[in-house]
């Protein structure tokens, strides 16, 4: 597989979860919205609509990321490119690449235990009597996801202007 | 060796990082972690690492973050900046430098509604400087107005990073809102009064124009109805606690879409743009607060921010002296460091100081953000100046940076100000909310 391919795979992956997390936005705000409005209109607030705002909040970051991670939109200070060579420019970005997979992998690791306990402890939401583990797995999945973006950020071309591309 | 020695080369580590094209959130979680593990061992800051990007992300506070980002991704597709200068623009005819004033105006109402410093100088730019050329303004007066106007969106609520600094700080949001608006105002008000000033002396920089009625101006005026209603619905209701500032942000995000579906101004590609733009900056957003969250916990347990204290106190530093010090820093950061970086990097390490010498976390946080304007415009890296001369590159950069150069002092009075009259911060969160 050539790398265009490769990066091709990596794209689909981080258009599905943009997609998934522009879902849950959407969500976010029509849930608020009603909740809102039958609350001033009908006395009648959506029962458990702060927990839903929450997670969908959990989808939106957790699976929002990764274009950040593909495209290498994450904020650096460019400072050096004005007056390095492009090599040295070019290395730093190909060795920001690998730094960006091990952090957010670090990250993930993490979150693992945390996610195995509220998993066996078997907590749940209080209005919502929804295990929270739900909540983690969906945060995990998000990140597996970015960790992945993160990785095919290899495979695009160390450009110092690469990042200028429209999502 | 030393808690406190631990921290400062953290702190250099984070920088020396920054320098070599380390992204933000690398640099502050990877310091952050490793500072942890040496200052609490490994496994604590694992069990850390693990549970910081959880509460983050399932923070209810923080869903007001990409409902404000879409309110202000929508509204720039809309127009709303283009009925905003047109309706200034008519308002002020006949006035001397009206249009740099509609300008500031508009980039004032727009930035308040967009939340983006740059999106606001780039929108307003293209909005407003062919009109300004056109009537013969001075391209350094007209593209320093747009840049300084291109700021302001930050500090006048809804403020982006207000909501950052209240994450950090654990401040309230509402709070924070109420403590923006009249510094927001009143360096709107400086920046015309600059306006008014440079081209009472060099009139050949803006030229006379035509006049309008006083039936034009006001039926101009009318044009300004939906950013009106967007902002006292949004930040209305949360002044008045109708709203939380969720509910405020969805029901500006909302009323943004449908205004603009109604005005047959947004097409779905627009919306999805609009979406999707919001999804990719808040994706850097909250990598970044993860990053910030391990940072200022590495901040607290190396007691840094007290050794500096200590440190002022033995050299007879006073508070106004301390804060005096905090802010050249701060505009020395800004010329290499984008404005929220700046914020989650500097502010666990400052603000436990600046609380310790008897200041307001709230004053603060608007003394932080007026600062990261003054970042935003000052040569030679103002990133609103490269802004302005990528949509205008035939304006040269040294005639952007002397037209910027009187806008300076703008900020600069404020900030003098606000240290003699914290009031006017203050007084409006009192007013609403009782003392803090």
């Amino acid at each position: 597989m050539n790398r265009t391919k490769a990066y091709a795979l990596f794209d689909r992956l981080r258009v599905a979860q943009l997609r998934l997390a522009s879902l849950a936005l959407i969500v976010m705000m029509v849930v608020t919205l009603l909740d809102v409005f039958l609350r001033y209109v009908f006395n009648s607030p959506i029962h458990g609509a702060y927990e839903l705002v929450e997670a969908m909040l959990v989808v939106f970051v957790f699976h929002g990321m990764s274009t950040a991670f593909l495209k290498r939109r994450n904020i650096v200070i460019d400072l050096i490119d004005s007056f390095a060579p492009r090599t040295l420019v070019v290395a730093l970005i190909r060795f920001t690449d690998l730094l960006s997979i091990a952090t957010i992998a670090l990250f993930a690791y993490a979150m693992i235990t945390p996610a195995l306990q509220s998993y066996s402890y078997g907590e749940v939401k209080m209005d919502l009597q929804v295990p929270i583990w739900y909540f983690w797995a969906t945060a995990l999945l998000g990140i597996a996801g970015t960790i992945l973006c993160a990785i095919g950020a290899l495979f695009a071309p160390a450009d110092p202007h690469h990042t200028d591309e429209p999502v | 060796m030393a808690a406190s020695t631990i921290g400062a080369i953290g702190v250099l580590a984070l920088f020396t990082m920054l320098f070599l094209r380390v992204p933000v959130w690398i640099a502050l979680t990877l310091v952050g972690f490793i500072g942890n593990s040496i200052m609490l061992g490994v496994m604590p800051t694992l069990a850390l690492a693990g549970t910081v990007p959880f509460d983050v992300g399932a923070s209810y506070n923080l869903s007001v973050l990409p409902l404000f980002i879409l309110m202000g991704e929508v509204a720039s597709e809309t127009g709303l900046s283009s009925d905003l200068f047109k309706a200034a623009r008519v308002a002020l005819a006949g006035i001397r430098g009206g249009l740099a004033i509609g300008a500031l105006a508009a980039s004032a109402c727009f930035g308040a509604v967009c939340g983006s410093s740059l999106a606001t100088a780039a929108t307003m730019t293209r909005i407003a400087l062919p009109d300004m050329r056109k009537a013969g303004y001075d391209p350094g007066l007209a593209s320093g107005a747009l840049a300084a106007g291109g700021s302001l969106g930050i500090l006048i609520p809804p403020s982006i990073i207000l909501v950052i600094y209240s994450a950090i700080s654990e401040q309230s949001v509402p709070r924070l809102f109420a403590a923006g608006l009249v510094p927001g105002l009143l360096l709107t008000a400086f920046y015309m009064l600059i306006v008014v000033i440079v081209t009472h002396f060099r009139k050949d920089y803006a030229p006379l124009g035509g006049s309008a009625t006083m039936r034009e101006r006001l039926r101009a005026l009318k044009g300004t109805w939906q950013f009106l209603a967007l902002f006292f619905v949004t930040i209305g209701g949360i002044y008045a606690g109708i709203f939380s500032p969720t509910e405020a942000a969805s029901i500006g995000a909302a009323g943004a879409i449908a205004l603009g579906i109604a005005g047959r101004r947004l097409s779905f590609a627009a919306l999805q743009r609009s979406i999707e733009g919001t999804v990719v900056t808040c994706g850097v957003l909250f990598v970044i607060v993860f990053g910030a969250n391990l940072f200022s916990f590495f901040m607290v347990q190396t007691q840094l921010p007290g050794l500096l204290a200590a440190g002022a106190h033995a050299a007879n530093l006073s508070g106004p002296a301390v804060m005096v010090l905090i802010v050249i820093a701060y505009i020395g950061f800004g010329c290499f460091l984008e404005a929220i970086g700046m914020l989650l990097i500097t502010v666990p390490v400052f603000l436990p100081l600046v609380t310790q010498f008897g200041y307001d976390p709230v004053w603060f946080g608007v003394i932080v953000v007026i600062v990261a304007e003054v970042g935003l415009i000052h040569p030679p890296v103002g990133l609103n100046l490269f802004v302005i001369q990528a949509h205008a590159p035939d304006i040269k950069i040294t005639s952007i940076y002397r037209g910027i150069v009187p806008f300076l002092f703008a900020p600069l009075l404020l900030l003098v100000l606000m240290f003699f009259f914290p009031q006017i911060a203050l007084w409006l969160p009192k007013l609403f909310y009782g003392a803090g």
